[in-house]
Order: C-alpha cells, then sequence, then structure tokens
C-alpha cells in the first residue's frame, strides 16, 4: 500500500511517538484494575492506613501517567494523520490540475470525491497502525499480569478470550455488509430530497410536488427497511457480545474463586484477574474494529494511488515562444475524433469564424487547439506560427494561444480578480475589455461566489469573454461566446470584439452559429463531415449557400 | 437575503418529538422496558463478585462459589436476550419516528407555499431535508442506542451503588464536580470551534470543487499553481483548525480522566473507612470500586458525545420548524371554470414594497388560443406570465381561468389546470420514466414515448443505451440544456393541463436547435390555451395575438402581420431579428 508506506515514511517521528504514547496509555489502562485490587488486598481489607495513603498516591501517578500519555500520544498522533492528509491534499490538486493533463480516467466528480473523502480514508490506516501497536501492548501487558498472578489462569484466558472475541468478529462482515446497504439507502434518501427540491419550482409548475412527496416517502420506506435490518444485525451482535463477555466473566469468577479458597490466591489478586479479564476484551475488540478501518483505508488508497501514478495525457516540447508568422496557427490535414483531414490556416490578423457541422467536431478542434491532446491520438499537423504544437513547451503553446470554452467557469474573488486571472493589468485595459464585452453593468468589485453562482448565464458568459479580451493573447480561440446574451446586446459585441481583435500581431478564431458574429468575421470556414465544405464571407456564403443559410438564419 | 424558514423553540422540538413516540405507545413501552431490563441485568455481575469477595474472606466451600458463578452466567445471558431485543425494538421504534418526519418535513418542504418559497428561496429548504435529515438519521441511528444505553447504565449503575452501600454512593458523588467543571470548560469553547470547522472545511471543498470544476480555465490561463496554492492554503486552514479542536479535546479528556480519579480515590477511601468500623464488607467496598470503574467508559462516551447530540438537537429543531407548518389546505369547491379561457388583470404589481414591475395589464386568452408576449429584458414578462400562470399572486389584481378566480381555485386545482415551464431547467436524477412519471405517476411506457415523440425528444431518445430506463441528471447520463428542454416539454404532455404557460429561454440551444424546440413547444401546446415568453421573436410569429411589452406595460397588441405592417416598435424588433 503505497499511501500508507508514504505516510510511515513522511511522518516516521510522529508515528513513532505516538505509538510508543498510545501503549504506554494502554499499559496504564490495563493497570487500572490491577491497582484497585492491589489497593483492596493490601489497604482496605488490612484497614492499614500508611498503605491506603501510599496506594493512592501510587494511584494518582497511574492516573496522570494514562492522562498524559493519552493526550500527547493521540495529539501527535492525529497531527501525524491531518498533516499525511493535507500533503495528499495538495499532491493530488496538483495531479489534478497538471497542464499536461493526466490519464486516471476520473471525471471531474470523481476527482473531486478523491480529494475530498479518499485521502481522509485513506489517511486512517496511520490511525490504524497506531491502534494496533497499542492493543497488542495491552494484550502483553494484561499477559503478563496475568500469568504472574497465577498462571493457569493467566493462560485460560489469554487463550479463551480471543477465541471468543475473535468468533463474534465473524458476524462482522454481515454487519459491514448491512451497514453500508444501510448508509446507501440514507445517502440515496438525501440525494433524492436534494434533487427534488432543487427542481422544486419545475415540480410546482405542472403541480407534481405531491408525486415527488410519494417518491420520496417510498425511498424514505426503503430505507427505515434497510436500517432496521442493520439494526437488528448489530443488536444480536451486542447481545451476543454481552452475554459471552458475561459467561466468561462468571467461568473466570468461579476458577479464581476456587483457586482463593484455596488459598492459592489472595482477595485482591482475585480482583485483579477479574477485572483484568474484563479489560483484555477491549483490545482485542480494537483489532477487530482495525481489520475494518484497514480495509476501507485500502479501498480509498488504492483511488488515491490511481491518481498520483497516473501518467501525463501529452508529453510536450520544450520550445519557446516563437517569432509570429504570417500564419499564426496551420492546421493541416488532422484526423482526430469526427475531424477528418481538416486544413484550416488562421493568418495573422484575422478574425476567423468556424461554423462546426456537429457540437464534438466543434469540441474536438477547441481541444486540439489546447494542446492538450496526445501527438500520438491524432494524425495531420498542428503548427503554432510554423512550430509543430508538439514541439512547444505548454505554457509556450498556452501563452500563444488562449482558447475560452463554452462552458465558462469562474472563480470565486472579485470580478476584477477574475479577469485578471493571470496578474494585476492596468485600470484602462480592464475597463475596456470590459466594455468590449458589453459588461459594463457587473461592478468591477463585486464578490462572486465559487462558479459565479450569484451572476446571471449571460453575465458569466460577457465576463469570460472579458477575462480573454484583458489578456490580449496573439491568438484567441472562442467557443460561441454569446449565446445567453439577448440579440441586441450580441451585436454590440461583434462589432465591439472586432474592433478589438482588430490589427496585426493578434488573430481570432470563433466557433459559433451566431449570424452576428459569422457576419463580425473576416472570413467563415463551414465544417461538415471533420473537414472545411465552403468557405468565404457571411454575406457570400448566405447569398450562395442554402444550407448556410438555413444553419445560421433565423 | 433571504428569510429563513422557522426553527422550533427547545419545548416545542421535544413536544413534538415525543409526540411521535406517543403514537406508538406499546411500543414505547416494550422498548422502554427491554433496555431498562438489559442495563438493570448488567449490574449483577459486579455486585456478585462482591459477594463472591466476602465469601472467600469467610471462607466459603467450592458449592458457594460456583453458585456465584452460575448466578453471574444466568445474569449475562438474560442480559444479553434483553440487550438484543431492546435494541432491535428501540430500532423499530426510533427509526420509525425518524422515517415519519423526514417524510413529513418533505411533504411540507414540497408544498410550502409560493409566497413562503419566493421569499425564503430553495437553499435554505435544500439544506434541512438533505444535510439536517441526515445528521438526525445518522446520528441517531448510529448512536442512538449507545446513548439510550449509556445514560441508563450510567442512572442504574449510580443506583447500584446507593443501594450497596448509601456511604459509598455518595463517595462516588466527589466525581460530579471534576465532570461538571470540564463540562463548564469544554462546551462553551468547543462549540464556536466547530462551527468554524465546518465553515473552513467547506470552503477548502469549495476550492477544490471550484478548480477541478474549471480545470480547462485553469489550464487555458496557465493559472495552475495559483490554483492549487489557494487549494493549499485553504487545507492547510482547514488542517491548523482541526488540530486546535483535537487539541482542545485532548485538554478535556484530561480533566475527565482526573474527575475519575478523585471519584475512585473517594469511593475506596470510603470503604476503607467503612470496613475499619464494620459498617461494610471488604466484597462491598469490591463491588463499589468495581461498579465504580464500569462508570468510566458511559460517562465518557456522553460527555465526549455531548456536542455531537447538541447538534443534533440543533437539527432536530430546524426540521420540526418545518414539519409543523400548516400542511397544503384546499378550499372546499366552489364553481368549477366553466372552459380553460384566461382572464389577467394586473392594476399594479411590485415585489416586497419595491418599484412597480408591472402596470395597468389587461390580458385575456381565449380558450385554445395561443398568445405570445414580447420585450426587452427586464419589460416584466416573466413576472407576469407567473402570475397569469398562479404562481405569484399580483399585488393589486385578479387571475381567473373560465370565469373562476384562482384564489376560490386554490393552489391544488390551479395546478392541474396551469402548467407553468419555467426558465429553470431541473433534469431529475434516475430513470428517464422516473422523472416523466412525475408529472403523471400512472404513465404507461407507450404514453411516456409518444410524450418525447411529441416534444421533439424522439431522435436522442431512441439513441439512449437504454431507452427510458437510462439514467439521467445528476451522476447519470447528460443530457444538453435542449434535450433538458424537450424533457421539461414531454412533462408538459404528460401532465395534460388546459391551459400551459411557457417561459422557457431557448438561446443555449444555437439556432438549429432553437428552431426544433420552438417546434416542439407549438406541437406540446396544440389544443390548449397558452401564453408563451417568447425570448426569441420566431416563437412570437407563430402565435395568434402578441403582447408587446416595455417597462411593465403593454405598449402594442395584434397578429404578427397586423404589428409588422404598423411599423411600430415591433416591426422594428423584427427587423433587427431578421437583419
Amino acid at each position: 500500500m503505497t499511501v500508507l508506506s508514504r505516510a510511515l515514511r513522511r511522518q516516521r517521528g510522529r508515528i513513532t511517538a505516538s505509538v510508543a504514547l498510545v501503549c504506554l496509555h494502554q499499559t496504564a489502562e490495563a493497570m487500572v484494575p490491577v491497582a484497585i485490587g492491589l489497593i483492596i488486598d493490601r489497604a482496605v481489607a488490612t484497614s492499614d492506613t500508611p498503605a491506603l495513603l501510599i496506594s493512592l498516591a501510587l494511584l494518582a501517578g497511574l492516573f496522570t501517567i494514562l492522562a498524559m500519555a493519552w493526550r500527547f500520544g493521540s495529539r501527535i498522533g492525529n497531527e501525524a494523520v491531518e498533516r499525511e492528509a493535507h500533503l495528499l491534499r495538495v499532491e493530488i490538486a496538483g495531479r489534478a490540475l497538471d497542464p499536461r493533463g493526466q490519464r486516471s480516467g476520473m471525471r471531474d466528480g470523481e476527482l473531486l470525491s478523491v480529494v475530498a473523502s479518499d485521502t481522509e480514508q485513506a489517511v486512517q490506516a496511520v490511525r490504524a497502525v497506531a491502534f494496533i501497536a497499542a492493543a497488542c501492548t495491552a494484550l502483553v501487558v494484561s499477559a503478563v499480569a496475568l500469568i504472574v498472578v497465577e498462571p493457569l489462569l493467566g493462560i485460560g484466558v489469554l487463550l479463551g478470550v480471543p477465541l471468543v472475541v475473535l468468533g463474534l468478529q465473524s458476524l462482522a462482515p454481515l454487519m459491514t455488509r448491512r451497514s453500508e446497504a444501510q448508509q446507501a439507502a440514507l445517502a440515496a434518501t438525501t440525494a433524492l430530497a436534494v434533487d427534488l427540491l432543487s427542481g422544486l419550482r419545475v415540480l410546482r409548475g405542472l403541480g407534481a410536488q405531491h408525486h415527488a412527496a410519494g417518491r420520496y416517502a417510498g425511498a424514505s420506506g426503503r430505507a427505515l427497511t434497510d436500517t432496521l435490518r442493520a439494526a437488528t444485525t448489530k443488536g444480536v451482535h451486542l447481545g451476543l457480545t454481552t452475554a459471552v463477555n458475561g459467561l466468561l466473566l462468571a467461568t473466570v469468577a468461579g476458577f479464581a474463586g476456587w483457586f482463593a479458597i484455596q488459598g492459592r490466591i489472595t482477595v485482591g489478586e482475585l480482583v485483579a484477574v477479574v477485572g483484568l479479564a474484563q479489560f483484555i476484551a477491549e483490545p482485542v475488540q480494537t483489532l477487530g474494529f482495525c481489520v475494518q478501518l484497514l480495509a476501507t483505508a485500502r479501498a480509498s488508497a488504492g483511488r488515491v494511488t490511481r491518481v498520483l501514478d497516473a501518467k501525463p495525457r501529452v508529453e510536450p516540447g520544450t520550445a519557446g515562444v516563437p517569432a509570429p508568422g504570417p500564419a499564426r496557427v496551420e492546421i493541416d490535414q488532422v484526423g482526430y475524433g469526427e475531424l477528418d483531414g481538416l486544413t484550416l490556416r488562421l493568418h495573422d490578423g484575422e478574425i476567423l469564424a468556424v461554423l462546426a457541422g456537429s457540437p464534438r467536431e466543434a469540441d474536438e478542434l477547441l481541444t486540439l487547439l489546447t494542446g492538450g491532446v496526445s501527438r500520438d491520438d491524432y494524425r495531420g499537423t498542428v503548427r503554432i506560427d510554423g512550430v509543430p504544437l508538439e514541439d512547444l513547451a505548454l505554457d509556450t503553446a498556452r501563452q500563444v494561444v488562449l482558447v475560452e470554452r463554452h462552458d465558462v467557469t469562474l472563480f470565486a474573488g472579485t470580478v476584477r480578480a477574475n479577469i485578471t486571472l493571470r496578474g494585476e493589468l492596468d485600470d484602462a485595459v480592464v475597463s475596456a475589455a470590459v466594455a468590449n464585452a458589453a459588461a459594463e453593468e457587473v461592478p468591477l468589485d463585486q464578490d462572486l461566489v465559487e462558479r459565479g453562482a450569484n451572476l446571471s448565464g449571460g453575465q458569466r458568459q460577457r465576463l469570460a469573454l472579458a477575462r480573454a479580451l484583458a489578456t490580449d493573447p496573439p491568438v484567441l480561440v472562442l467557443h460561441d461566446p454569446t449565446t445567453a446574451v439577448d440579440a441586441v446586446t450580441e451585436g454590440l459585441i461583434a462589432d465591439r470584439l472586432a474592433g478589438a481583435r482588430d490589427g496585426a500581431g493578434r488573430a481570432t478564431l470563433m466557433v459559433t452559429s451566431s449570424p452576428a458574429l459569422l457576419r463580425a468575421a473576416h472570413r467563415v470556414a463551414v465544417l461538415d463531415g471533420g473537414r472545411v465544405v465552403a468557405e468565404g464571407t457571411h454575406d457570400q456564403l448566405v447569398a450562395s449557400d442554402e444550407r448556410y443559410r438555413s444553419a445560421v438564419l433565423r | 437575503m433571504n428569510q429563513l424558514l422557522p426553527v422550533a423553540g427547545p419545548r416545542e422540538t421535544w413536544r413534538a418529538f415525543g409526540a411521535e413516540f406517543a403514537r406508538m405507545p406499546r411500543l414505547s413501552t416494550i422498548a422502554a422496558a427491554l433496555l431498562i431490563g438489559a442495563a438493570a441485568s448488567m449490574l449483577v455481575a459486579p455486585w456478585v463478585l462482591g459477594r463472591l469477595v466476602d465469601a472467600v474472606i469467610a471462607g466459603a466451600g467450592l458449592d458457594e462459589v460456583i453458585g456465584h458463578a452460575l448466578v453471574i452466567g444466568a445474569a449475562s445471558v438474560v442480559g444479553g436476550l434483553l440487550t438484543a431485543a431492546g435494541a432491535a425494538v428501540a430500532a423499530r421504534l426510533g427509526e420509525t419516528v425518524v422515517a415519519r418526519l423526514r417524510e413529513r418535513v418533505m411533504d411540507r418542504a414540497l408544498h410550502l407555499p409560493t409566497a413562503t418559497l419566493e421569499r425564503t428561496g430553495t437553499g435554505d429548504l435544500v439544506a434541512r431535508a438533505g444535510d439536517d435529515v441526515a445528521v438526525v438519521a445518522n446520528v441517531l441511528t448510529g448512536g442512538g442506542p449507545a446513548l439510550v444505553n449509556a445514560l441508563l447504565s450510567v442512572v442504574l449503575t449510580a443506583g447500584g451503588l446507593f443501594a450497596l452501600d448509601w456511604r459509598l454512593g455518595l463517595a462516588g458523588l466527589a466525581a460530579v464536580p471534576g465532570y461538571a467543571l470540564a463540562m463548564r470548560w469544554y462546551l462553551p469553547k468547543s462549540a464556536p470551534y466547530y462551527t468554524r470547522e465546518r465553515i473552513v472545511a467547506g470552503e477548502r471543498s469549495q476550492a477544490m470543487a471550484g478548480a477541478l470544476h474549471g480545470a480547462a480555465t485553469v489550464r487555458a490561463y496557465r493559472i495552475e499553481a495559483d490554483q492549487v496554492g489557494r487549494i493549499a492554503d485553504r487545507s492547510e486552514a482547514a488542517r491548523d483548525l482541526s488540530l486546535d479542536v483535537f487539541k482542545l479535546y485532548t485538554r478535556f479528556s484530561t480533566r475527565m480522566n482526573r474527575a475519575e480519579y478523585f471519584g475512585l480515590a473517594a469511593v475506596l477511601i470510603a470503604g476503607f473507612l467503612l470496613v475499619r468500623y464494620d459498617l461494610a464488607s471488604v466484597g462491598a467496598a469490591t463491588a463499589a470500586a468495581l461498579y465504580f470503574h464500569r462508570l468510566f467508559n458511559p460517562i465518557g462516551f456522553l460527555l465526549m458525545e455531548a456536542d455531537t447530540f447538541l447538534q443534533v438537537n440543533a437539527s432536530l429543531a430546524r426540521l420540526i420548524g418545518v414539519a409543523n407548518l400548516p400542511g397544503r389546505a384546499t378550499p372546499p369547491v366552489s364553481s368549477e371554470p366553466v372552459d380553460s379561457g384566461l382572464e389577467v388583470v394586473v392594476r399594479e404589481h411590485r415585489y416586497d414594497g419595491g418599484p412597480a414591475v408591472l402596470s395597468d395589464i389587461v390580458l385575456k386568452v381565449a380558450p385554445g388560443e395561443r398568445v405570445a408576449l414580447v420585450g426587452a429584458s427586464g419589460a416584466g414578462k416573466t413576472t407576469l406570465a407567473a402570475i397569469a400562470a398562479g404562481i405569484i399572486p399580483p399585488s393589486d389584481g385578479d387571475v381567473a381561468l373560465g370565469g373562476v378566480p384562482l384564489a376560490d381555485l386554490g393552489e391544488e386545482r390551479v395546478r392541474q389546470r396551469i402548467a407553468l415551464v419555467s426558465q429553470e431547467v431541473h433534469v431529475f436524477a434516475g430513470p428517464l420514466a422516473t422523472d416523466l412519471r412525475l408529472a403523471r405517476p400512472d404513465a404507461g411506457d407507450d404514453e411516456m414515448v409518444a410524450a418525447l415523440e411529441r416534444a421533439g425528444a424522439g431522435d436522442w431518445f431512441r439513441a439512449l443505451p437504454d431507452g427510458l430506463a437510462t439514467e439521467v441528471g445528476e451522476g447519470g447520463h447528460r443530457l444538453t440544456s435542449a434535450q433538458a428542454q424537450q424533457l421539461a416539454l414531454a412533462r408538459l404532455v404528460l401532465a395534460g393541463p388546459a391551459v400551459a404557460v411557457l417561459d422557457e429561454a431557448t438561446a443555449e440551444a444555437g439556432s438549429a436547435g432553437a428552431r426544433d424546440l420552438d417546434r416542439a413547444a407549438t406541437a406540446v401546446t396544440e389544443g390548449r390555451t397558452t401564453l408563451i415568453v417568447a425570448h426569441r421573436l420566431t416563437q412570437a410569429a407563430g402565435a395568434d395575438r402578441i403582447l408587446v411589452m416595455d417597462h411593465g406595460r403593454v405598449v402594442e397588441e395584434g397578429s404578427h402581420e397586423t404589428l409588422r405592417q404598423a411599423g411600430g416598435r415591433y416591426a422594428r424588433l423584427w427587423t433587427a431579428w431578421e437583419h
């Protein structure tokens, strides 16, 4: 288990200290019943006042050791766990956001749950290690104490208790299964409630609330059945544990009493033996619990490792920023997904619009331009300023070509911070970009929540455009930047965008079906079946191409 | 900010919660008897062990020792049986109460009066029906039996200590001030910590969710290092706070150990004195010490879990607050609407005393007629549509269906007759058929397929891997926004209302997709009295009549052709639209 071994390596000092202290704590815990027996024997039964005072002082010492060992041992152990979880979280976040991408095959949602919950589960293995060490210590100490008192009883208890507890543990898999089913049913009920209430306005529009309530009641009833099944199993286990522990105690008490009347052990030793017999069940149960803890931790550690060990999606080159060429982007005979022999040039100073034949085509063209596709996964060549894309360092490629995708993401922070993602910019630059994206009505100092959820879809879209314009990359690639904007504003944006991106040193590629943007472009390339089937200005194409007309006109 | 839903006071909470148990009196009595019996049987062993010690000191024979051992064994078997039965019965009782509570909360939440919902938003509701229900269910299911068990153990063991010898019992009370001081020290400190811990943990996961969700943007703008740094900062803050909270917790447990020591020492000293002056036997002193040692675990559990139970208490108060809202009320049947004609008069409408958003509107839609609302954003189209659908009552005005005011019909009967498909698109998670059946639970497969076909969803529906059984929504097959809107139209077909109000934005669909949606909207409203909010002018062109709105007033009215030829605002809009 690599996660565990990394943790053990990185948190070596803390884990060692914690294990030592927690073992000391367990030893002290085991000594409490022994101490009670000794005090009864030496002080209470004999009415010996000095012995009572000395033993109470010693008991205070025992409690101090017990309390301090736990306080610092568990604290240091907890620190090891929390620190390791933090390190893992940051490492995984780094992998998930690696510029080169990663091939773990996990979707965003899965990655998020790996970062959020699996890291925490996986490091529980560290806790389990400490528990196991402590439980073993407690067992050894109790065994020694018992054997010192009376070897026969000691050996009997040492063999009997683990057998009984491990026997009871055989119910554990069934309990785990049932309680997992119960957890799943409860989680499903919660998810259903959240889902139905998130769509409450939709339900209300149709008067479908009572159908929804009925559906929830059904799910709640099923969760109840699963919960009761799990609770009954747990109850049976609890009852069995109670009965068996009691029978064990009765047996030990019987034999210890017999030995006591024979004079082989004292009354105090009788009390100590009985107390130890009860205590010993605890560390054995802890061991059983650790087995389960390790099992869950292992599943999570597997997922964590899958992300940490995932290979990057692309192997980028190392070339730096090339000198601007006459053709900023050259796509030659590219085959990738639905793209089939696509050849397209984006010249310096040009605003080129691409009308995609299908959403996948559009998406694949954009993904290709981000440099996020492995060289082995596409045919043909893509050149940026004359240099093959795969030879450029990713940072360079993305510095030259900025792809602002349709699926807009804003981040928590001010509007201004979202526009100046790459670092502070002049006020003039920011306000020009905001004006060109027709987003003036959003105050720059407004605070956004995560994903900009406190803005309307249209505002988010225009801010993303403003952010791209403010960054002012040599090559800007946009995808349907105005779909959530009304027609009048769309026309305004098309004009200003064309003005802002005009001139030498810049080139712009827009994948769009908006007539306003298509008209604002210098040239329109129409894709179908993965290649360019028609080219010209918007007006030429409207005049000459019936299919173009039906695809873009309203 | 939004007003929140009601929260029940402590007394109301426990009364409502207690009333649920009172509804199952027999089960409650049996559960209580079993749990008390189980806890009581646990007292037998230490007591008999004390007797055994006395017997050994008095020089008893083997048969007496065996007798004591047999009593312990028998008590254990009985205790085991009672424990198992008690756990099962208590679960049946407690879990049924929790299930009923969550169902009632959800029922009230779903039927929240429109006015309340508009004021509170759905966020608070979702948090209550989701998080709070989960907290109550998880803690009561996982910790409830243990809590009851620990409580009973403490009470009965303490009672046993007194029954053994009241002086030994009094000595045991020496632990109480220590425990009380520990709690008084801990609780006020921990509560704000836990609140902050939850907030910081929330910020941490939001930072991660934001960055991962926006991975494409993060890469495009080459801000990977910034984002990972932000995540690291939040994670570090959350880690440090967790460490502090744990530190506090360990200091608390030291104080508990101290209380344990004082209690145990007091019991031993009292035993010592009582034995010395022949007021009690060594066996009684032994039993008392063993009793007291047995109290450590349950008391520790109760005190350590105290804040969890405070948290449940808070969640419960929030749940009872919703559960105690009045149920849905349907006014007695007045008169049936004579037809599906809709009459809307809004003299004025304001939101919460704000500026007037609608004024002087008279809108009559004849049965089967199709009317479109046109105007710039902010002209009041969506508000008027919501008023016409009976979702929002106008602050000054009347809405009637077939001659009957909507208020007389009651919300439920209105919704059976008038459906609103709003801009809010939601695909319900689960099989597609389950989503569709929300509109009509008894719909057969063929009806659902026909509804999808009519909504123009036939093509993509046939391409789904498992047809109607395909999982859609969160975590399932992702539908595009255009497909989700077609699904909403299919639900409308299944619900089959006489009046349809459509306020769906089709912008995201792109030109070709928008045309498909327009066609689908026309198809599904065929034969119904229809009011369409036209976000695209083409939606208006096919309507029988068009109302052009501006700043909350109707400024033009007529058919597409009439308005176009009139050369007014609509004509200008149309020219701009058509280019």
